[in-house]
């Protein structure tokens, strides 16, 4: 039986009918048509399907679509800041984080919520958060750096604007 | 022969870090891959896969799945009535008759969702009756084991396919170079051990799918699927249905990575199957990742006998190997990892005596294949431990060991080539360095390192065109799959350096067989130097033709015209110049297309012979590197930690160093897992246990050491700017590096892998034992 579903999607209001067991995963790329988010292994072991739920980093692979009326829910289409690249995403680019590109989606979703808790990880830190997305590619050292980066600029920018404020 | 340098030698855009050309998309989730893909009122495809190793198949029952509301078809193996292979014909597309091993496609449905295709596959019951099965390679080649393959004798196969007395061999490689046993008997130490390397898999994080669709009106197939070898997978769907080529199209989404599982057929023939089945509706098979665990191929699993002789002194006088690689249910691509994969394992080193016996053998166990390193890993693996262990043996440096015997330029070959380009040394030299060998180290630390050379397929050809518009954008047709390594970047910036125009101005076009030329494949680390040659050519060929076109316009001799900067210019006086467009548009007019075609074969040489494994070129160009490991183990509970590794690759020229250094460090972690803690544990029934990234484990961001990558560039004089390959061999010496130094620090050696702390502890504990005696 399908329910209906109302949820805040990447800032905009959404309403799908699933039925309550539909994944997230599966909500997001095969009923509502965004495929950004990456199916890696559908049991939660990869991170590839990773997105924000209220805020916080899930594996859509293993949220009912039951559970989700009224959520907030940020994937990989609502990252960039408007026409513009969001740091993470600027220096995934620069730096030569994504190869194949499969884990990537999933890789800049927990980075983002990594740096919306902590502005400043250490390496040790952001190693332990990506710990649970896998990638076959890179070996994580240009991820791992992108993240730095990334967050050393999103800190210069807020620096700057605050700089601004006063 | 090769192309003269550029007339300005110095270079633009090759050898520059240039960001990669399609990472914008890769980061927004813009790119569709081919799991991604939706197509027009498609189907939704599912198989049902064999629970038996080894079984007749008596009856399959369907009529209740034909029944389920929703199935718009259900087919078995008399529905598809075909088989294929790469060099032997021998998988059927769906099980005919019985079946060889747990994970074989038996039965598939397509239906108006995937629930209902899931759903449908679980009401097919088959009944099968068991055969006996196989699942160690040495004991399905004894004498008197049951044929595996009763029809292997009539099944088409390649030329080179030598065939065995044994049972249940699928290919038999032989080297024969001098007299091995003269060459024990001259030596003054004889060492023989026996070495062995699991099943691994590998993981792309995007698992197998395949979309096909067959035009009833036409009869044309169109197969959408991420295949690293497009042209190759046409030529064998085309035999395997007996379809002329221009009837079938393949189309290639992006691949979320591949290390060799995506070449060949692996789910493609499913979706075909059904195709033929759905009244011209597209249907689309997506492997989950257990599916993409048990049913695709996994890396060969191989034992390794090795005996050698030398002299007091270090020199290497003879060496015999027999290896037992794993193939599987199916040859798949078994026949060549056994013939490239034996004939460099006795390693890179000078050898007057050399015998090695390589056999693929069938057992019942899930498809072996094309893996990231091609059987280079599995010979290091044995050959560089059994270095260090001769060192040892010897009371001599491992290192001094090496430099007294490896190959350097102007070499013959124990395969009867002789060698040129050699980096070798210069990447064992530093890769050691930077673990600061030779140097004191503290207790509980141990170094090792490890040396290969690798092959590349050879001969091969790759074609591309250049098509320039009127705007100065440059297009490049080539068939190399951007499977992540990074292909399209690199072509593009040699299209770049050719034509002179940025980067940004070029664009790869998408693959599809229909409009691309021909591409042997994108494999064995050949894009670079076969594809680079042909978009170099192509691209030089563009210029020409532009300069030819300009010459009246700017009242100008053969010779005297130049391109850069979007300008046809004069050589002497630039300032005398026209816009390309402008150039292109006098010829093509406003929205005319120049197109140049151009073509690469590396030609020389003979095939292998098949009796002595000799060649004058085995290979268009050689791979060298060297890996060096630093690990700390913990004595009470056989953890090992490594501390640091340092990969030094000779690769010719760096056409773009980032990217190179992104592939080492790729390899790296693929090799640290394949060392550590990699295993696809399959039990005594022959099944996958682990087909889980919960039960099977990648490295994790947390699991890496500081890695050191050391590009080395002794330049090879046919590629292009000088450039040989580097994607696979980063994971090759890998494992033989870290058990070197494993087995440095604790004082025992291990001949197994993975290196869990079980096995280092019982190692540990064999030592203790030894002492105490």
């Amino acid at each position: 039986m399908k329910k209906k579903i109302a949820i805040t999607l990447n800032g905009e209001r959404v309403a799908v009918e699933a039925p309550a067991h539909r994944l997230l995963l599966d909500l997001l790329r095969d009923e509502i048509g965004l495929t950004g988010t990456k199916e890696g292994c559908g049991t939660g072991d990869c991170g590839a399907c990773t997105v924000l739920l209220n805020g916080k980093p899930v594996n859509s692979c293993l949220i009912l679509a039951g559970e989700l009326d009224g959520a907030d829910i940020v994937t990989i289409e609502g990252l960039k800041l408007g026409s513009e690249f969001h740091p993470l995403q600027q220096a995934f680019i620069q730096d030569g984080g994504a190869q194949c590109g499969y884990c990537t989606p999933g890789m800049l979703m927990m980075s983002k919520a990594l740096l919306d808790e902590n502005p400043d990880p250490t390496e040790e830190e952001i190693r332990f958060a990506l710990s649970g997305n896998l990638c076959r590619c890179t070996g994580y050292v240009k991820i791992v750096q992108a993240v730095r980066d990334a967050a050393a600029a999103l800190r210069a920018a807020r620096a700057a604007a605050g700089g601004q404020e006063r | 022969m090769a192309l003269p340098e550029p007339q300005n030698p110095r270079l633009a855009y090759v050898g520059k870090p240039v960001t990669r050309v399609d990472v914008d998309d890769k980061v927004t989730g813009d790119a569709i891959y081919g799991y991604d893909l939706v197509l027009p009122n498609m189907l939704y495809g599912k198989a049902l896969f064999s629970t038996r190793a080894h079984a007749r198949i008596k009856r399959i029952h369907t009529e209740k799945a034909r029944q389920y509301p929703g199935v718009v078809a259900v087919i078995t193996g008399a529905d598809a009535p075909w088989t294929h292979g790469e060099s032997i014909k021998d998988k059927p597309f769906l099980a005919q008759g019985k079946v060889r091993y747990i994970g074989e496609p038996v039965a598939a449905v397509a239906a108006v969702d995937e629930d209902t295709a899931q759903a449908a596959v679980g009401l097919i019951e088959v009944e099968y009756e068991d055969l006996p099965a196989y699942f160690s390679a040495e004991e399905a080649c004894k004498p008197g084991a049951v044929a595996i393959h009763e029809d292997f004798a009539s099944y088409r196969k390649a030329e080179f396919i030598v065939g065995s007395s044994l049972p249940n061999v699928c290919e038999h490689f032989k080297l024969r170079t001098g007299d091995v046993e003269q060459g024990f008997r001259e030596s003054d130490l004889i060492l023989e051990e026996r070495y062995s390397v699991p099943t691994i898999q590998h993981a792309a994080m995007e698992p197998h799918s395949a979309h096909a669709q067959l035009d009833p009106e036409t009869g044309k197939l169109t197969v959408w699927v991420a295949n690293d070898a497009p042209f190759r997978a046409l030529h064998e769907i085309s035999e395997a249905l007996n379809l002329p080529r221009e009837k079938i199209r393949l189309i290639n989404p992006l691949q979320g990575g591949g290390f060799g599982s995506k070449g060949g057929l692996k789910v493609e023939p499913i979706a075909i199957a059904l195709a033929y089945h759905t009244g011209g509706r597209p249907v689309r098979v997506k492997f989950n990742r257990e599916e993409s665990f048990i049913s695709t191929i996994t890396r060969h699993e191989a034992v390794i006998y090795i005996k050698s002789g030398v002299k007091k002194d270090g020199t290497l006088l003879a060496r015999q190997m027999t290896i037992f690689w794993g193939a599987g249910a199916y040859a798949e691509k078994s026949p060549t990892v056994c013939i490239r994969g034996s004939l460099p394992a006795p390693g890179p080193y000078r050898i007057p005596h050399v015998k090695v016996d390589g056999y693929a053998v069938y057992t019942n166990k899930p498809v072996s294949g094309a893996f990231r390193g091609y059987g280079i890993p599995q010979g290091a693996w044995a050959c560089e431990q059994h270095m260090d262990e001769i060192a040892l043996r010897l009371g001599m440096d491992a290192r001094e060991l090496r430099l007294k015997n490896i190959f350097v330029d102007g070499d013959l070959s124990y395969w009867g080539e002789q060698l040129h380009s050699v980096g070798l040394k210069e990447t064992l030299i530093k890769a050691t360095d930077a673990i600061d060998w030779g140097k004191p180290k503290p207790p509980g630390v141990g170094r090792g390192f490890a040396c290969i050379s690798k092959p590349t397929r050879t001969p091969t050809t790759s074609s591309a065109a250049v098509l320039l518009d009127a705007k100065g954008e440059v297009t490049v047709l080539a068939g190399t799959v951007e499977i992540g390594q990074g292909c399209n970047t690199i072509l593009s910036q040699i299209a770049a350096e050719e034509l002179r125009v940025p980067v940004e101005k070029v664009r790869m076009h998408p693959l599809d067989t229909d409009v691309i030329p021909f591409d042997a494949s994108t494999t064995s680390s050949r894009s670079t130097y076969h594809m680079g040659n042909a978009v170099r050519r192509a691209a030089i060929k563009a210029r020409e033709e532009l300069a030819e076109i300009a010459r009246p316009m700017l009242e100008a001799e053969k010779g005297e015209i130049d391109v850069a900067d979007g300008k046809v210019y004069l050589k002497n006086d630039p300032q005398v110049s026209l816009p390309l467009g402008q150039v292109i548009r006098r010829k093509f007019g406003a929205d005319g297309v120049l197109r140049a075609d151009a073509s690469y074969t590396y030609e020389i040489g003979k095939d292998l012979d098949l009796e002595t494994g000799h060649s004058d070129h085995a290979s268009a160009f050689y791979m060298y590197a060297t890996q060096a490991a630093e690990v700390k183990v913990d004595e009470e509970t056989g953890k090992v930690k490594l501390l640091r590794i340092a990969a030094a690759h000779d690769v010719g020229k760096a056409i773009n160093p980032l990217n190179c250094v992104a592939q080492i460090e790729g390899g790296l972690a693929m090799g640290i897992g394949a060392a550590l803690h990699e295993e696809l544990v399959i039990d005594d029934t022959g099944k996958v246990r682990n087909p889980s990234f919960l039960d099977y484990h990648l490295v994790t961001a947390l699991d890496l050491p500081q890695m050191i990558p050391i590009i080395v560039e002794c330049p090879e004089p046919e590629g292009p700017y000088g450039a040989k390959g580097l994607g696979e061999p980063g994971l090759a010496p890998t494992p033989a590096a870290i058990g070197n130094a494993v087995a440095d620090a604790i004082g025992s050696r291990i001949y197994e892998l993975p290196l869990t702390p079980e096995r280092v502890y019982w190692a540990i504990q064999r030592k203790k034992k030894k002492a105490a005696a």
